[in-house]
């Protein structure tokens, strides 16, 4: 399975996105030329969400000759007229519609965690990308926590492989869980980062630089990262990796439509009980319009997804579509996202440099002497001037004192902790009494940690400290947040547990598929997008019957 | 004056957890900061504008602009506004960077941020009704209103806020904690995106399509970056304050 690869020169295979990149301008190459199918043209597939499940989805489908369909609740980006380089600018990038939140420890949701429009979350994200390890597909087996996939690791790895190629990626060697090589060498480390390393060292932490979605070298069309820092405002420069730039350019060069500004609102089922199409609300349009499809899937991610389908009750389905054993929305988890910042004597400027820079997976497998069951991985991040003002004021400070910590600004460097939560099934999301523009309700996610979440949380978080301690801190602010999503319509083996099966099919509608990030059953302490577009590739080619020709 | 290397004008490392008096910090000599202080005096964000991209330009050169006038908030809620806004953020003189007017202009706009706690109203209302529990607290103390109130009696007011010291029933009902989040989740958003701010604190600013080069090596400026002051900087420290 370990392959050595050539930095930086070898393309992926089945995907020309890079080239067909514009060198000078940020479109979406195609946009105007795209075809357009009719409602009532029954596709082959419509894919809700453009983000990185349905992207991929998409784009793998379009290359082996599907017709597709893909609608977007979000705009066609335009990055260089609609992108800025501002943390209070980009507020437009985020999944912004009300979503009420409640639960013990509820999760703020918006510029946290979810994106709107053509590209997804990944428009925003900050750009690790780890891959899972092996034991995450089995906790339940070897932990005796979460849950088991229906799939191992080994199935995953060619498309990790794949996907990595495709976006691509730059770290150094992966010591942690299957070990493995890049596609593109390290990038320079930032001043901040430099810091945590040395800290690290010195407790014997094992750090690696990487690996992020972000292009160190030759390309095709795709430029070189500028150090710039403004990764989770969406990266004008198109270094950092988005469906926008890695898979919807083929996806439009075979033949398919994003239809942006569509707001999916029911999956419509035939009387036989197949998903012949989807509702959606166009923008600026009253009446709500339906296409139709032969094959359905969705791709809205973990709180969009429950809340379509718990949206789209039907004769036979009254507590909503594949809903009758009462799964959809369960088992929603975030990761504990802990960021701690240490002060140092000389100027450290995090703001340059990307976020994401270097990171540990040391502590990622259970380790009884620990206490708790699974661990967590460690990865630097550099909040802009407002992040950081949240950071400080989560530790009480305003007024004066928050000014003074604002203005020390400069000097701090901080770490961040991914907390591998375990899911619950009270963890879920229903439909709220609030009601969107277009009248559907918005959804209601309800969160609360378990006492096994609570050791790891506490347990990270002083080896966070301790880290920015043996670099010399000399004095640590920490805020205590949660990121990404994961779950909400998770896949198992059987539909008393699960709403998907080892396929991404629906349990209840034989037509219909789940492609986003929801259908995972446990989280693991690394990023998800990678796993999320490994996944839809998997069940791409799983649809289209081949393995691509390497 | 506090060392800067070791920190000593940092709250958490200061015998009483307080922050000095700001008349310890360098007046701007170059550029705007609110309250003209800051440690980066020669440092003006502005002066690098020619190099940003022209829709990320015109979003930051807005915010310099006069303010518009509140239409959200009401003729009797622009003063505690204000004045609530000024006590958060510890703008007791001018230049003072418009964050009433900024907040309003979202709130009348409709801007939301994606989530609303199960047992909060919308921010909407849990601005109003924040605002109308600062008048009260300062009634109580016989004051007028929170706006007239002194500033000592303002700030024990928002410490009490600021600690979830109030009770739920000084605030309309609203649990004080979620509230206080709310109003610092707007306010911070609102100060820490203008210019005048990022002067204060030495950040860069929108960095496309220039970008960094001094990335590894620590202490490594670019051209256009300036050093932060020192301690032995003796020039212009904000003096008048004491006079
Ligand atoms: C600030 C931030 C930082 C992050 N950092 C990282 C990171 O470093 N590494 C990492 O791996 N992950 C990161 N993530 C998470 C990552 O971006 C997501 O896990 C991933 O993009 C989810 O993929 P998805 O396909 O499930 O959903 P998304 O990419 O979110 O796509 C879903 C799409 O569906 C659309 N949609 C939703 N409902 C409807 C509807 N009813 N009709 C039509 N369209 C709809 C949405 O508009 C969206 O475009 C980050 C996320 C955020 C917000
Ligand atoms: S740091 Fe690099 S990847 Fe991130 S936004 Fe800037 S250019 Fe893009």
């Amino acid at each position: 399975m370990k392959r050595r690869l050539l930095r930086g020169s070898l393309a992926p295979p089945e995907n020309d996105s890079r080239s067909l990149l514009d060198a000078q301008r940020r479109d979406l190459p195609g946009e105007a030329t795209m075809r357009r199918y009719r409602d009532d043209d029954e596709v082959d597939v419509c894919v809700v969400g453009a983000g990185a499940g349905g992207s991929v989805l998409a784009q793998r489908l379009a290359r082996r000759g599907w017709s597709v369909v893909v609608l977007e609740a979000g705009p066609f980006w335009h990055p260089d007229r609609d992108w800025v380089s501002d943390e209070a600018g980009s507020h437009h990038l985020y999944w912004t519609e009300r979503r009420v939140i409640g639960g013990t420890d509820p999760v703020e949701l918006g510029k946290n965690n979810s994106g709107r429009g053509v590209g997804g979350s990944m428009v925003h994200f900050a750009g690790y990308v780890p891959r899972f390890h092996p034991s995450d597909f089995c906790t339940r087996t070897l932990d005796g926590v979460g849950a088991d996939w229906p799939l191992r690791y080994p199935e995953l790895a060619a498309h990790y492989e794949r996907v990595e190629l495709e976006l691509p990626v730059a770290g150094q060697h992966w010591p942690w869980g299957d070990p493995h090589d890049y596609p593109h060498a390290p990038h320079p480390v930032s001043q901040a980062a430099q810091v945590v390393w040395r800290g690290a060292e010195r407790l014997g932490i094992r750090m690696r630089v990487g690996p992020v979605a972000i292009v160190n070298g030759t390309f095709g069309n795709r430029p070189h990262c500028i150090y710039r820092g403004f990764c989770l405002q969406g990266c004008k420069v198109g270094a950092k990796a988005s469906p926008l730039v890695t898979h919807l350019p083929d996806a439009l060069a075979h033949g398919a439509e994003i239809r942006a500004d569509c707001m999916a609102s029911r999956v419509v089922l035939d009387s036989s009980g197949r998903a012949s199409g989807v509702s959606y609300f166009a923008r600026g349009e009253l009446a709500e319009r339906r296409q139709r499809a032969r094959l359905v899937a969705l791709a809205c991610y973990s709180i969009e997804t429950p809340r379509l389908l718990l949206n789209s009750a039907a004769p036979g389905f009254p507590g909503g579509l594949c809903n009758n054993e009462d799964q959809v929305g369960r088992y929603v988890m975030v990761q504990g996202a802990t960021q701690s910042a240490g002060r140092f004597p000389d100027e450290l400027r995090m703001y340059k440099g990307p976020p994401p820079e270097v990171s540990s997976e040391d502590f990622y497998e259970t380790d009884p002497g620990r206490g708790f069951a699974r661990g967590f991985s460690i990865q630097t991040v550099s909040p802009l001037p407002i992040g950081w003002a949240e950071h400080v004021a989560a530790e009480g400070h305003w007024g004066r004192g928050l000014r003074e910590y604002m203005r020390d600004y400069n000097h701090w460097t901080t770490v961040g902790v991914l907390n591998e939560f375990l899911p619950q099934a009270e963890n879920r999301v229903t439909l709220a009494d609030d009601r969107d523009a277009h009248g559907l309700p918005v959804a209601r996610f309800d969160h609360g940690l378990g006492e096994n979440d609570r050791a790891n949380q506490e347990y990270s978080g002083r080896i966070a400290r301790h880290i920015l301690e043996a670099a010399g801190a000399q004095d640590v602010l920490t805020i205590r947040r949660y990121a990404h999503l994961i779950g909400g319509a998770r896949m198992g083996t059987a539909p008393d547990h699960s709403v998907v099966d080892r396929w991404q099919r629906t349990w209840a509608v034989e037509n219909l598929y789940i492609a986003d990030g929801s259908v995972c059953p446990t989280q693991g302490s690394a990023n998800p997008a990678l796993t999320i577009m490994a996944l839809a590739s998997r069940l791409a080619e799983h649809l289209a019957g081949r393995p691509p020709a390497a | 004056m506090p060392e800067i290397r070791l920190g000593e004008h940092l709250p958490n490392l200061r015998a009483d957890h307080r922050p000095p008096h700001p008349s310890w910090l360098p007046r701007q000599r170059r550029g705007t900061t609110a309250q003209m202080i800051g440690r980066y005096p020669d440092y003006d964000v502005m002066e690098n504008a020619s190099s940003w991209d022209r829709a990320t330009r015109e979003v930051v050169e807005a915010r310099l602009r006069p303010p518009s006038r509140m239409r959200f908030f009401g003729p009797s809620e622009e003063p505690t506004m204000r004045a609530l806004c000024d006590t958060l953020l510890a703008q007791d003189r001018d230049p003072k960077v418009p964050v009433s007017e900024m907040v309003d202009s979202d709130l009348a706009e409709g801007k939301e941020d994606g989530f609303r706690y199960a047992d909060m109203p919308p921010d909407e209302t849990t601005w109003r009704l924040v605002l109308a529990g600062m008048d009260g607290l300062a009634r109580r103390a016989d004051w007028p209103d929170f706006a007239a109130a002194s500033e000592p009696l303002r700030e024990e007011v928002v410490g009490r806020f600021a600690a979830a010291e109030l009770a739920a029933e000084t605030l309309g009902g609203l649990n004080p904690e979620r509230a206080f989040l709310v109003c610092m989740r707007w306010v911070l958003s609102a100060f820490y995106s203008h210019p005048w701010a990022w002067n204060e604190i030495g950040f860069g600013g929108p960095a496309y399509p220039r970008g960094y080069m001094r990335m590894s090596g620590v202490g490594l400026l670019e051209p256009h970056e300036r050093p932060g002051a020192t301690s032995e900087d003796p020039v212009g420290l904000a003096r008048e304050w004491d006079e």
